[in-house]
């Protein structure tokens, strides 16, 4: 199923939540909404499950309009299924009962599903393994079981399209990533269109087709992980995903010299021609280098963390603070002068070079 | 298509919305507005003249005198005994908190005509207080209960629960660090309360305190019982007496005595509020139930034994006194085997048609009116926590307003409101027991608001969505996932309504007629003609079900947990 938001706003008494949003989520397609908290990635997610109506514009969902500023399609009415962040189990039911309800109640259930529910719960069950937990209630699960519940129940009754608040916000950081990997597995089996909001970067680049990026109501860029990661169009998405150091200086064709300083040249191929324009050069710190002498930008280091495999330096130039990822052989303390280079090779190039070795 | 669908979606909301606004303005407001302008009213029009008149009448101000006394005295009681108690039950570590919880709460869940009614039979010339004077040397004789002094502790002992109960929580809420805190820096224990838990208490225990004055305002049954004999008026029932007295201009008085009543308790009502709003701030706190004054076992024993003691004495005592003056042959006789008899029991359940038909009014009314309150106020919660505007808001006030009020007044308001609706036309209401209907679920009808919101705001706005999203919207999201998890929060609510208006008093003293008695009035007309045996029996009987009735609540409610929480499982 696809579904589109054609300029869509939303508006709480005189707060703005979402500003002119436009959107194709294709069949299939995994998309995760990523921001921080308040900027309307929730708002969104609850206007497509039919929980909030916009304001203006309209959605459409498989070539039907579903809402628009006077009418909107009630939740119950639409071919959804939803994960909550907060699981929203219900706790005066066990599993079984979780799984069975849809399956019950949803109004898209295909002919074939509506003939073998009980064999549907036990297929489910099983697709999320926790078929042996079946007459549990669900104060009697882990918390990584209840998420396994909540996921069953929402895809059940296969629904086209799957909606997720932040599912993994409520687990602790090892059961997230082990969850990632279920979700993703699910995503292939199931091939229902996921739409996945989060504010984790890494959650959204690991899993998602593509990511949507927004900031204060607005989208700032649309993208495949790659594309938001490594070539950002505004300042926001680059020190948002990429943790960038967003760098002042002056472009000369694909050449970037910072804060001006002519002696110094940074290769910016890789940038896009949105910042280009505003006159920065978004330098994640793992491209940056540090060395006592030579000829990059000169700083001085006032904050330093030991991270186990790499060190985090914050060094501050021209009055400005960057932060530079080090590996641990090279040893800088606070106090340091130290010159701040761009690596050689971006990751993109060292790819090409290997290759050309491995050709050689 | 789509536009029929949608038209048909906001004339269904437009129509709820009108029926509920028209439901409002004519149960809540208009009765209101009646009384205000009746007050305001004589033959020739507007006037100033009821209020003049009333104001220059000495009687009036020997009244209010006496209602300030009264509430101010009874308020001091109940601030002091609810913060001692919350204190001792929140932060030391005594034992058994839950039953001496059950024990605080008890004058609170017996109606205050039959705690007074106990009250004098304690400390009456042959009663439990006197036998235990005569023991001690000199002639020290029981308090006169029917006097200011008995009416303002007979009331202290009713409300302190409400001071409690405000207070209790508000402790729990603070934080132990900060108190922790003022310790570490050379604070004695005694300093730090003073300056650190009384002053982030103080929002608690002042809207509990203003809690006592409202309901010590309110209240009609201590001062009927206790006052009335002695020639004591408060403000109740001196409108009471006007009423009943049927002296000349006797409606535009009481409208007008209403008015002022009235107008001190919302104001009452309102700092209230605004003291509960700002003890808000606090409410995403958890309680912390862990003592934190641990006291040695010999310190901790006395405390309890102190506690103990006064708990029993305020109402064990009492009501076990009551419960044998009711099993006396003959008023006056002492209490031993041979005079002990039930036929005071056989007289009030199977002999005094009054008393008989009243027991059937009194369940009738309770259980309508608890089913109209369950249906109407759930749904009103319900809309009120799906849609926090301020329209929904405005519409949880109104309806609180008649709660608010002071029983009589309410009872005044709805006379005049019902007795003629539209001016010339008199439906029969008034003088049936259709207006004490009428006026119970407008009374109640906040109180399962109230139960019912606290039980919606239990549940998390997701259980529901979920539901939605699985495809379930109206009877089967209701039945299968809304009901079971507000049940017992709502369950809650109903029983406090149903147990109200099966022993109301205050309202069905004024709105009763011949046929329609109720419970209360049949025992306050009992006392009143002097037969302290008959209203004790009844009156014993009264409490019993009630402790009945919470037990097969209490019951209840375990059996749903136990289903909820699926404890039996096999694992």
């Amino acid at each position: 199923m696809t579904t589109q938001i054609r300029n869509v706003n939303k508006s709480f008494g005189s707060y703005k939540a979402l500003h002119q949003i436009n959107l194709d989520i294709k069949e299939g397609e995994f998309v995760a909404i990523l921001g921080p908290s308040g900027c309307g990635k929730t708002t969104l997610l609850r206007l497509l499950a039919g929980f909030d109506s916009p304001s203006s514009g309209e959605v459409w969902m498989n070539h039907k309009l579903i809402a628009n500023s006077t009418f909107f399609l009630p939740p119950e009415k639409r071919n959804i299924g939803m994960v909550f962040q907060s699981f929203a189990l219900w706790p005066h039911m066990n599993v079984r009962d979780h799984i069975h309800f849809p399956l019950q109640h949803h109004q898209f259930l295909s002919e074939e599903l509506k003939t073998s529910i009980d064999h549907r719960v036990d297929e489910v069950l099983k697709m999320v393994d926790m078929l042996h937990l079946g007459e549990r209630m669900p104060s009697e699960l882990s918390g990584g079981q209840k998420q396994r519940v909540a996921l069953a129940r929402a895809i059940a009754p296969k629904p086209s399209l799957l909606l997720m608040d932040e599912p993994l916000s409520s687990l602790d950081a090892e059961l997230r990533m082990g969850m990632r990997k279920e979700i993703q597995q699910l995503h292939q089996v199931t091939k229902a269109s996921i739409v996945y909001v989060t504010h984790d970067q890494s959650e959204a680049l690991a899993m998602a087709d593509q990511i949507v990026v927004m900031n204060k109501g607005n989208i700032e860029q649309i993208g495949t992980p790659k594309e938001i990661y490594s070539s950002p169009n505004t300042p926001f998405v680059a020190s948002f995903v990429g943790k960038a150091n967003l760098v002042k200086g002056k472009w000369e064709g694909a050449a970037f010299y910072p804060f001006h300083q002519l002696s110094i040249k940074w290769d910016g191929t890789a940038v896009t021609s949105e910042l280009r324009a505003k006159n920065l050069f978004p330098a994640r710190p793992e491209q940056l280098e540090l060395s006592l002498s030579g000829d990059g930008v000169k700083g001085i280091i006032t904050n330093v963390q030991y991270q186990g495999k790499e060190i985090h330096y914050t060094v501050t130039v021209e009055g400005e603070e960057w932060v530079v990822h080090q590996d641990i052989f090279a040893e800088f303390s606070i106090g340091d002068e130290v010159y701040v280079h761009l690596k050689k090779w971006t990751y993109g190039k060292k790819m090409d070079e290997r290759k050309e070795l491995h050709f050689a | 298509m789509l536009q029929n669908v949608m038209s048909r979606v906001q004339n269904q909301n437009k129509w709820w919305f009108f029926i509920g606004v028209g439901f409002v303005l004519i149960f809540f407001v208009l009765p209101i507005c009646r009384l205000v302008y009746l007050s305001f009213s004589s033959e020739d029009g507007f006037t100033l003249g009821n209020y003049t008149s009333v104001l220059q009448d000495r009687s009036t101000w020997k009244t209010i005198e006496n209602t300030l006394y009264v509430v101010g005295g009874s308020s001091i009681i109940a601030i002091l005994l609810g913060v001692m108690t919350a204190w001792v039950v929140a932060y030391t570590n005594i034992r058994r908190k839950k039953l001496i919880q059950v024990f605080i709460f008890f004058p609170f869940i017996i109606p205050s005509y039959i705690t007074t009614l106990a009250w004098t039979q304690f400390m009456s010339k042959n009663g439990y207080f006197a036998h235990l004077l005569s023991l001690l040397p000199g002639s020290v004789e029981p308090l006169n209960m029917y006097s200011l002094q008995g009416i303002i502790l007979v009331m202290g002992f009713s409300h302190y629960p409400l001071v409690y109960l405000l207070t209790v929580g508000v402790l729990r809420k603070i934080p132990r660090d900060l108190e922790y805190a003022a310790r570490v820096s050379g604070s004695s224990k005694w300093q730090s309360f003073q300056k650190i838990t009384l002053p982030l208490a103080l929002p608690g225990i002042a809207s509990g305190g203003f809690l006592a004055f409202i309901a010590s305002l309110d209240n009609f049954g201590i001062p009927a019982f206790l006052g009335i004999p002695g020639n004591i008026r408060v403000l109740s029932t001196y409108i009471y007496e006007q009423i009943v007295g049927l002296v000349p201009n006797s409606f535009e008085r009481a409208a007008t005595l209403s008015v002022i009543l009235g107008v001190i308790a919302l104001t009452g009502t309102f700092i209230q509020w605004l003291l509960l709003k700002k003890t808000k701030h606090m409410e995403t706190a958890v309680e912390d139930k862990e003592p934190r004054f641990l006291f040695s076992n010999r310190t901790r024993f006395t405390i309890e034994l102190l506690l103990w003691s006064f708990l029993l004495v305020t109402t064990m005592v009492p009501l076990l006194s009551m419960l044998s003056a009711s099993l006396i042959k003959a008023y006056g006789l002492p209490f031993s085997l041979e005079n002990i008899s039930l036929k005071n029991y056989q007289f009030v359940l199977l002999e005094n048609q009054k008393a008989i038909t009243s027991l059937k009014n009194s369940a009738n009314l309770a259980i309508i009116t608890t089913v109209v309150c369950l249906v109407i106020g759930t749904g009103i919660a319900y809309v009120r926590t799906k849609k926090p505007s301020m329209m929904t808001k405005g519409l949880e006030m109104i309806i609180g307003i008649p709660y608010a009020l002071p029983g009589t007044v309410l009872a005044l308001a709805m006379i005049f409101a019902w007795m003629e609706p539209i001016p010339g036309w008199n439906p029969g209401i008034y003088g049936t027991i259709s207006i004490l209907f009428i006026a119970y679920v407008t009374r109640f009808l906040i109180l399962q608001v109230r139960g019912s919101i606290t039980a919606f705001m239990q549940v998390d706005p997701s259980m529901e969505e979920a539901a939605r999203v699985s495809g379930s919207n109206g009877f089967n999201k209701w039945k299968q996932i809304l009901m079971p998890l507000i049940f017992p929060g709502v369950i809650s609510g109903a029983l406090l309504v149903f147990l109200t208006a099966l022993t109301e008093l205050t309202v069905s003293s004024l709105l009763w007629s011949s046929g329609s008695e109720t419970i209360g009035l049949v025992i306050f007309n009992f006392e009143q003609a002097g037969y302290s045996t008959y209203s004790t029996a009844f009156s014993s009987i009264i409490v019993l079900f009630i402790l009945l009735a919470f037990m097969v609540v209490a019951v209840l409610q375990k059996v749903w947990d136990r289903r909820m929480l699926h404890h039996d499982h096999s694992n």
